[in-house]
């Protein structure tokens, strides 16, 4: 009959001889030692079956645990991914998703829309409803940087730094509305309603001061980009958040796990839009273009995310999968 | 009343089976050791981004006029630490960061495998929300209440940290004093207990040369009248009870 200290012993060379294979960094991974990990791990887990039921003790026991566990790691890969291919899959999968959860979007444009309807008409009806909403030093500024408008453009220097800005604000704000989602949407619905009272606050205050033209030609061009992107976020956040609510029969776990695919390509297609914003709102934005050419821009940028949103994914006829 | 336990007992490990019909424990990384990793890429990240700062303070005074170019590109940096620091470790180094890998860690899904792009983006996405109202309190709290210290993020990926450091093979526990012949006769020549009641009192005879005297006492009593009774013997000391019985096991049983 084996005993603990003949198994350990007979054994243990293997072990050994594993876990330094397991050790060596990715460059040392080559056919010859994938092969003689792969008959290790199969030496491994028979061990770990007699150990087991012959009662070597736990010691031994959480060893053979551990060196399965990490052969299995070692031995088995997720498909590569590829960039190029990573990118395409965003690119058509995320109009078709927008278009596919097309309740939860037009669920979050209504968060999003209606309290920046009500920012808009109540700063214009009301006086003191803007420093209800914001404080009265940050209405001031908002109204003095529009009250010269971009006649003059300013340096390429400027724009660099603020198209920093955008990106690490804006994208923030819609990874938070996404992320915050999963308190049963909460969060999400917090952050659109918030945002959409701020920015239709911002625009009625700016409007109501006699700035109207000049706010409404500086954010025309990146708006359909940006706030398309926010509300999409807001969208996927929902959705997470509506997945723990109606399980559909699942249990509550599988239910939000299957929700997570969908919302990740919401989330980085709105990621994409949001970086082409930033680039747009820091560079041409500001710039010293005449206003009606950066009105016929914003349609056409408006165009070109509404028809992309409406039309992109799409398989041509006849063609499946 | 009786009460039927259908839940796997509460412990720090989680069984993962494979395809091929293979089972082995894997054991979870806790919330102290993730957020000691946690801190060391903060570390990280706080070193990369002062030295970034450093050198686009530099590069703005050399040239001799402030463009806002090197505050721009700051800014790009903080916005790809904060989000994006995260997926592409785990990416390079499979579910590793390098705090992780510091503390023997990694991300894994659910079944074992090593983690995809999409696991990554989504696990390190949901922080946002682990760190609400602030320092991952509600990340932490759901930790403590879930049995396989998963954080929200890991809820919708499907993923878990497991710790993955090499467990050395210990001496066999010897019995100080050694049993007297006297005291070996008290008890019945084979011991009926299970594998897993062995395993038990080999963990506790392994740890209470670590313990107080009287916690000592107070332990091996939880257990020690429920084998008596079996085994229909008197006992005076209950850690001692329970050494000699795992002797006479091991000596005459399987092992």
């Amino acid at each position: 009959m084996t005993t603990r200290d003949g198994f350990v012993a007979e054994r243990e060379p293997r072990w050994v001889e594993l876990e330094r294979l397991l050790g060596s960094s990715a460059s040392g991974k080559n056919g010859e030692s994938i092969a003689r990990v792969a008959a290790l791990y199969r030496e491994i887990c028979a061990d770990l079956m007699q150990v087991r039921s012959l009662g070597f003790g736990p010691d031994l026991r959480r060893r053979l645990d551990a060196l399965a566990a990490r052969s299995n790691n070692f031995l088995y890969r997720t498909p590569r991914h590829r960039f190029a291919q990573a990118l395409r899959q965003v690119t058509s999968e995320f109009p078709r998703t927008v278009r596919e959860k097309w309740v939860f979007v037009a669920a979050s444009s209504l968060l999003f829309w209606l309290p920046f309807a009500i920012g808009v008409i109540g700063t214009l009806s009301d006086e003191r409803f803007a420093e209800r909403v914001l404080p009265a030093e940050m209405l001031e500024q908002m109204s003095e940087a529009y009250s010269k408008g971009f006649g003059a453009g300013r340096s390429e220097g400027m724009d660099a730094a603020m198209t920093g800005f955008y990106v690490y604000n804006n994208i923030g704000i819609a990874f938070r509305c996404f992320a915050t989602g999963i308190l049963f949407g909460a969060g999400s619905l917090f952050f659109l309603v918030y945002n959409g009272l701020v920015t239709g606050t911002v625009l009625g205050y700016v409007a109501a001061s006699g700035h109207g033209r000049n706010i409404l030609t500086f954010v025309c061009g990146h708006s359909s980009l940006e706030l398309t992107a926010i509300v999409i976020s807001g969208a996927a956040g929902l959705m997470i958040g509506h997945s723990l609510l109606d399980t559909r029969g699942l249990t509550r776990l599988g239910s939000l796990q299957q929700a997570g695919k969908p919302a990740l390509s919401l989330v980085l297609g709105s990621a994409g839009l949001l970086v082409l914003a930033a680039l747009v709102e820091g560079f041409w934005s500001p710039s010293g273009a005449a206003d009606p050419v950066k009105w016929v821009v914003a349609a056409l940028i408006a165009l070109f995310v509404f028809g992309y949103l409406a039309l992109g994914g799409r398989r041509a006829a006849g063609v499946s999968a | 009343m009786l009460r039927v336990h259908r839940r796997p007992p509460l412990d720090t490990v989680t069984d993962i089976d494979t395809p091929e019909r293979i089972r082995f424990a894997c054991r979870l990384a806790g919330p102290g050791q993730r957020a000691a990793a946690y801190l060391v890429d903060l570390l990280v990240r706080g070193a990369v981004l002062t030295a970034a700062f450093i050198g686009a303070t530099a590069v703005e005074l050399v040239s001799g006029s402030w463009s806002g170019m090197g505050l721009g590109l700051a800014l790009a940096l903080l916005f790809a630490l904060e989000w994006g620091y995260y997926v592409a470790c785990e990416l390079i180094m499979n579910g590793q960061s390098i705090g992780k890998r510091a503390f023997g860690l990694r991300v894994v899904q659910s079944d074992g495998l090593p983690i995809g792009l999409s696991e990554s983006v989504l696990r390190n996405l949901l922080r946002a929300a682990d760190f609400l109202p602030t320092c991952y309190v509600l990340g932490v709290l759901t930790m403590g209440f879930d049995p396989k210290f998963r954080r929200l993020g890991d809820w919708l990926a499907g993923t878990l940290v497991i710790s993955e450091g090499s467990e050395p093979v210990l001496p066999v526990v010897t019995i100080l004093p050694a049993p007297t012949e006297e005291e070996l006769l008290s008890l019945p020549a084979r011991i009926p207990l299970s594998v897993d009641e062995l395993e038990a009192i080999e963990e506790f005879l392994r740890r209470r040369v670590a313990l107080p005297r009287a916690r000592e006492m107070e332990l091996a009593e939880l257990v020690a009248p429920t084998f008596a009774r079996r085994l229909s013997v008197r006992y005076g000391d209950p850690a001692r009870f329970l050494a000699l019985l795992y002797h006479r096991a091991r000596r005459s049983g399987a092992a």
